[in-house]
């Protein structure tokens, strides 16, 4: 069940939680792109800049900001893959995506240039807490 | 003051249809040879914990081979391998872990192999069963199809990150941070032997419809698969044990793809109960 409260203040916790991470900012200088996040419930689109948040949209319109690359997948899913210790199987983009019901849609090859950042930025949803 | 390990490296050159393959290996311990094969696009640095394990090197040799083109495992050194696409097939694979025992002259090696190594531990109980005293297959299964992927090598994108980052779910959430650190670490190393390497993986090895043609008599055969493996789950492990007269299959939990790199404590357990296994049926 959703979480109404952990939802509101999610963008600013999430900017938060990224902002401050070591990792990012030892590894995001040129960590810079536009995605999505498709919870089914909810989508959040994330602009990234010089490795920091610059600006998280919340239910964006279709044509309000262009975006690169969306990860979709539906809320349970996402509910587990921000658990501490998720189940196998929810516990990664890669694993919910080939076993799970996650997608990878739009341009992957961005998604491959700023896969060591991404990857991190995902596992700090397990900081911030899933806003679905 | 310094510490030394007792873990030595040496090389060794032989043969292997027609390459002259100079190789680096790590070993430590007496006993009953144990050839470990770390998992694609990676090098010996995985089994560094086992290599030190008194509990293990007591009984055993440990020896942690890097593969040809890994490691410090160069190229064929009489072949130009830069004009060739690098496509490891099963036959090349399997001439160079009985070319190595050879070398070293190995009597009743066990074979453990992880990932690859474990689908080539598949091939090996399949092909050369009077050459092993036991085969243990990590994270292996019959069919391993989905990963023979251009993205490790793409020239728009940096092959060391997406390599690493790629194989990065493969290890479990629980395991330490540092360990899983380290083997993304030496996953920044080998982009280029990766893809090439997954060819086996998940082209050329291709055992469904022949498991029942491994004669585990002599060469017992334990397989053991993390929980958190999104590439050879536990399931995929247990389908192709239960196809296998004899063999035994045991999930571990807890733990990925990467085990004996990613949390060695909980995979030593698990190693160790395969270990006691073959030496109960051999």
């Amino acid at each position: 069940m959703r979480n109404t409260a952990v939802s509101e203040r999610w963008p600013d916790e999430f900017t938060r939680v990224c902002n401050q991470d070591d990792e990012l900012r030892a590894h995001g200088r040129y960590f810079d792109c536009s995605y999505l996040l498709d919870m089914e419930e909810h989508r959040y689109q994330v602009v990234m800049h010089h490795g920091a948040v610059e600006k998280i949209l919340v239910d964006p319109g279709p044509l309000d900001l262009r975006y690169q690359f969306l990860v979709k997948a539906s809320a349970d899913t996402w509910r587990e893959f921000g658990k501490r210790e998720p189940r196998p199987m929810c516990h990664g983009i890669w694993a919910a995506t080939f076993r799970e019901d996650m997608e990878l849609q739009g341009d992957l090859l961005v998604l491959m240039q700023n896969l060591r950042c991404f990857t991190r930025q995902m596992e700090l949803l397990r900081v911030s807490g899933v806003p679905v | 003051m310094a510490e030394f390990s007792p873990v030595t490296g040496r090389y060794v050159t032989f043969d292997v249809l027609g390459d002259q393959c100079r190789v680096f290996y790590l070993e430590n311990g007496e006993g009953q040879p144990l050839l470990c094969q770390h998992t694609a696009g990676c090098h010996n640095h995985q089994w560094r914990y086992l290599l030190e394990d008194e509990e293990i090197t007591s009984r055993y040799r440990v020896i942690a081979y890097d593969l040809t083109r890994h490691g410090k495992s160069d190229p064929p050194a009489n072949k130009t391998w830069w004009k060739e696409e690098y496509r490891l097939t099963t036959e090349w694979y399997t001439a160079f872990v009985t070319g190595f025992c050879d070398a070293l002259e190995l009597e009743d090696p066990i074979f453990a192999g992880c990932s690859f190594g474990g689908n080539e531990a598949l091939q090996l109980a399949l092909r050369h069963p009077d050459r092993f005293g036991g085969i243990i297959a990590i994270e292996g299964a019959d069919h391993s199809p989905g990963f023979f992927l251009d993205w490790w090598q793409h020239p728009h994108a940096n092959a060391s990150q997406v390599t690493a980052s790629g194989v990065w779910d493969l290890m479990a959430p629980q395991s330490p941070d540092s360990d899983r650190a380290a083997t993304w670490f030496y996953y920044s190393q080998g982009a280029e032997a990766f893809r090439g390497d997954l060819y086996f993986y998940s082209v050329d090895h291709d055992l469904r419809g022949r498991l029942g043609e491994i004669d585990t008599t002599n060469c017992p055969l334990v397989m053991i698969t993390g929980e958190y493996d999104y590439l050879t789950p536990p399931e995929h492990s247990k389908r192709t044990a239960e196809g296998i007269e004899g063999a035994v299959f045991v999930e571990m939990e807890k733990i990925g793809h990467f085990p004996m790199s990613e949390n060695y404590p909980v995979f030593k357990g698990y190693f160790q109960q395969a270990l006691d296994t073959i030496r109960q049926k051999s």
